[in-house]
């Protein structure tokens, strides 16, 4: 009588270990099936595209790796690489302006002064795009305040040159870069320091034996991060209109929207598959690196 | 420990200057109008400006169905991960990553190549209706889709952020033995304990939605953000001010949001 | 773990060992006074335990010692220079932090050789030394482990070594042993202690727990609320406690109400002389260790086992006096057999001078 007692009890208990599981792979369901849709569909079609052309006479396809050669040349490779040297300068730029802001703010003891920084630099990184173009125009454009107040433009002054642009990257990247070391920072222990001081280290070999060692990994991972956030920018620079600056971003828009030669639109894929193999490479240098820095930093 | 650090004020200065020139640059650019001199007609005639009203309406509709989607998706699926298929959770990682990997003007182009199969291989299907249908203008439906798509990476780790400092099942496993169901111990015990989280995703959603440009202009629709781009080429003083006003209200917001976060926060420690 | 080899390397002697003086330290910390005029003179070669609860200012007093604090007035000397100025990194005192200070992006070699890095050593000759001492706190085939690849124990004996690096004038040391498990706690402590006689080197221990200050000082000092409240040897410490606080610090003790009568103390009917200072009022307590007190069942005494405690080899009883006092007592094991919680018993003290204080309640 007890022994079934029990041996049904036992039975429930793995009955219901096996229901929570499968209740768990049912929960995630809709989940993966809306990305496959959402996600998988569009990547899939983009993958397919650039490798398709069209016979504009008899409108059969066919495969071919012709778009992705053209994405690599002429005006399209010209582009490409503006948008890597862009992005280049500008993350580079961002670290270094970046790193001094984000060890001010996690040194500060206010805490209103924190929390106000770190918000605004969650609205800057996330929210920049038109708003912020606009903000920039108005202050340095051909017509902006400053451009007027000071005569910028005789002195050569030119928001829509390259220079001009990094300015304006700059304006969402710092406040990224500040989001994503802020951990980094707050994890250099005072014992470090302290510990360093003990040896014998200067402020100045502290930071030059001890601290941007250990913050390698984090600054070389938000530099790629840095990297693939202004390469993927695209409002910004569409909502300055008549930058002369060549970018991928605004090249894959003109051709999609016909603007410069009908047909184009398969290029245009290929050139988003050059744009997401960049990111991948990106995000195949950023994730190792984040992994190290969370295990000396934790 | 008292350390002065000199450098500090410079720096937070100079950043203070970079940031808040160009704001208060702009707000002079609505203010000070050249030939008319000082002037509120720029942010008086938002409101009346055609356009301003319904696609402000779009985008923060568009922002509520996200926000929905996003967290139905994602919730049930993450608490199922803590609670009983532990071996899901890196397949899920990976999901929920990978649209970091594709740019969101790659993502669009895909997708207007998935919209244009409709006329060209579906259109005696009743899928190509579901096509037509999630391209309604008055409620794009296909850009509620990319939305969520491009907003699951950041509602993952603000998700995985909050789960990680409650123990899901000890609760469960609390509340169960307390005598509630288990639909119960879902939604009184482990819902209330992710708060801070939830309030951070939707938060994060709301920004990208009310932010994103690129597919919304690409696929030839008109919410908030495009709207301020194509009115600017007639009214720039008017584009100008909308833009600051967005930026300064999403500011406001999140410093509410983040008030709310370290209150709970500290609530939470005792 | 292994356990050191004192053969392989003969370590040198510090080349003098110093005095170190603390003179009227004061500092507070907003409305908190971490240090209310501390003085204290740590020997030359001595190994010295601070001891007291938290926020006593004993890792204050470390702290300054080691230049990461600054004494709102007061001094602090080493062989009789005022070193109250000079920077952290010129200070020639070997710290060990309580935990997580090895530099994680530096294998347990460079962890040891940093400081003589800095100085500018010569490779060859840095690693040499660092390899040297590694091998002296036992760690001789660890040097090409990271810190995440160490144990707590070894991460604290190379975070030990990295302090000896220098040949510091000054070995100090902050609760190193305080994140460690029982059994580590243990080996490491003996292995510390042999470290610093061998080296002669002057040494101040920062701990809050007064079983590893008492087996591994020379000298402990006392501290509470910013001020020394005693300076001796453990004995001395244990078996005369100045005052009351260090009585109820160190070690058990309980409080028996007596009465104060000239220079000696009536207490559970008898009269024993009174040792240390005597109080102003009449009515005082009695402080006693548990093990000078006796216990014996006795069907008519006043007192009660309240509660009994096994402990190994002997057996803490915890008696309620017929006035309500509670009094701990330790009785060998076999003694305290029939001694169960509800027996009465009789309960008295050896014919000795006894602490006493004003009485509390």
């Amino acid at each position: 009588m007890t022994s079934t007692a029990v041996r049904v009890d036992v039975a429930s208990a793995a009955e219901v270990r096996r229901r929570r599981r499968s209740l768990g792979g049912l929960a995630v369901v809709p989940l993966l099936a809306f990305t496959a849709l959402a996600f998988g569909l569009p990547a899939v079609a983009m993958l397919d595209g650039a490798f398709t052309v069209r016979d504009p006479a008899s409108g059969a396809t066919s495969y071919t790796a012709g778009n992705l050669t053209a994405s690599l040349r002429g005006a399209y490779l010209t582009a490409l690489l503006g948008s890597v040297k862009l992005s280049a300068v500008s993350a580079g730029l961002a670290a270094l302006l970046g790193l001094p802001l984000a060890q001010a703010v996690v040194t500060s003891r206010r805490r209103a002064l924190r929390e106000a920084v770190l918000t605004a630099s969650g609205v800057l990184a996330n929210f920049g795009g038109v708003p912020l173009a606009f903000a920039f125009v108005a202050t340095l454009g051909n017509a902006g305040v400053l451009t007027r107040r000071f005569g910028l433009t005789d002195q050569g002054w030119d928001l829509y040159s390259f220079w001009g642009l990094v300015i304006v990257y700059l304006y969402f990247l710092i406040p990224l870069t500040v989001l994503t070391l802020t951990p980094a920072l707050e994890g250099l222990r005072t014992q470090w320091r302290e510990a360093a001081q003990n040896n014998g280290a200067t402020p100045v070999q502290y930071w030059r034996h001890v601290a941007l060692p250990v913050l390698l990994p984090s600054l070389l991972g938000a530099l790629v991060l840095l990297f693939g956030s202004a390469f993927a920018a695209y409002a910004t620079a569409a909502a300055m209109v008549g930058s002369s600056v060549p970018l991928v971003t605004l090249q894959i828009a003109d051709a999609l929207s016909g603007n410069v030669l009908v047909g184009q639109e398969n290029v245009a894929l290929a050139l988003s598959l050059d744009m997401v193999l960049v990111a991948g490479l990106v995000m195949a240098v950023y994730l190792p690196l984040q992994r190290r820095s969370a295990r000396w930093l934790a | 420990m008292a350390r002065l650090n000199p450098w500090r004020w410079p720096v937070l200065g100079l950043a203070g200057l970079y940031f808040l020139t160009p704001l208060a640059a702009s707000v002079v650019f609505t203010l000070d109008v050249p030939g008319q001199g000082v002037t509120f007609d720029a942010y008086t005639q938002i409101f009346s400006t055609d356009g301003f009203g319904s696609s402000l309406l779009l985008s923060l509709e568009l922002a509520v169905a996200t926000i929905a989607v996003v967290l139905l998706l994602t919730v049930p699926a993450m608490v199922a991960l803590r609670l009983g298929a532990p071996r899901l959770r890196p397949v899920v990682e990976v999901v929920c990553s990978l649209p970091l990997v594709v740019p969101p003007i790659a993502f669009v182009a895909g997708i207007g190549t998935v919209l244009k199969w409709g006329p060209e291989h579906l259109s005696r299907t009743p899928l190509f209706q579901t096509l037509v249908a999630i391209q309604n203008p008055g409620f794009p439906v296909v850009l509620v889709l990319a939305y969520v798509v491009m907003a699951l990476p950041f509602v993952f780790r603000a998700l995985d952020a909050g789960l990680r400092s409650v123990d899901v099942p000890t609760l469960v496993e609390a509340a169960r033995s307390c005598g509630a169901g288990r639909r119960q111990a879902l939604v009184r015990v482990v819902l209330p304990n992710l708060r801070g989280a939830l309030l951070n995703a939707s938060f994060l959603t709301l920004a990208l939605v009310l932010g994103e440009f690129t597919v919304a202009q690409l696929l030839g629709f008109q919410p908030f953000a495009v709207w301020i781009v194509n009115v600017s080429g007639a009214q720039a003083q008017l584009s100008v001010a909308v833009s600051v006003l967005s930026l300064l209200v999403t500011w406001a917001l999140l410093l509410v949001l983040a008030g709310f976060g370290g209150r709970t926060r500290t609530a939470s420690r005792g | 773990m292994t356990v050191l080899d004192n053969t392989a390397t003969t370590p040198e002697p510090a080349t003098e060992a110093a005095t170190v003086e603390f003179r009227r330290l004061r500092r507070e910390f907003g409305p908190t006074v971490a240090l209310d005029g501390l003085d204290l003179t740590v020997r030359p070669g001595e190994l010295l335990a601070l001891l007291g609860p938290s926020g006593c200012g004993k890792t204050t007093a470390l702290r300054m010692l080691a230049g990461f604090e600054h004494p709102d007035s007061g001094e602090v000397l080493v062989d009789g220079d005022d070193v109250t100025r000079v920077p952290a990194h010129r200070r020639d005192a070997g710290m060990v932090f309580q935990s997580y200070s090895l530099f994680p992006h530096l294998d347990a070699l460079d962890n040891v050789a940093f400081g003589l890095r800095m100085r500018k050593v010569r490779t060859a000759q840095r690693r040499s030394r660092a390899a040297e001492l590694l091998d002296l706190v036992g760690l001789a085939d660890k040097g090409a482990r990271f810190p995440h690849q160490l144990s707590g124990g070894q991460q604290q004996r190379v975070a030990l070594a990295r302090a000896l690096a220098l040949r510091p004038r000054v070995l100090l040391l902050d609760e190193p042993l305080s994140a460690l498990d029982a059994k580590v706690r243990l080996t490491l402590r003996e292995e510390i202690r042999r470290l610093q006689q061998e080296l002669g080197i002057t040494t101040l221990f920062v701990t809050h727990d007064q079983e590893e200050a008492l087996s591994m000082a020379d000298r402990v000092a006392v501290m509470r609320a910013g001020r020394l409240e005693q300076c001796a040897a453990p004995a001395e410490l244990y078996g005369r406690p100045a005052t009351a606080f260090v009585a109820g610090f160190v070690g058990t003790t309980s409080r028996i109400p007596g009465r104060l009568d000239g220079a000696s103390v009536e207490v559970l009917g008898r009269r024993l002389p009174v040792d240390g200072r005597i109080p102003a009022g009449a009515e005082v307590d009695v402080l006693v260790r548990p093990e000078s007190v006796r216990v014996r069942a006795e069907d008519d005494g006043h007192a009660r086992v309240v509660a009994t405690s096994f402990l190994g080899a002997a057996v803490r009883i915890t008696v309620r006096l017929a006035d309500g006092a509670e009094v701990k007592a330790d009785l060998p094991a076999h003694e305290a057999a029939e001694l169960t919680a509800g027996a009465a018993v009789d309960v008295s003290l050896p014919d000795r001078p006894v602490l006493v204080t004003e009485r509390t309640s």
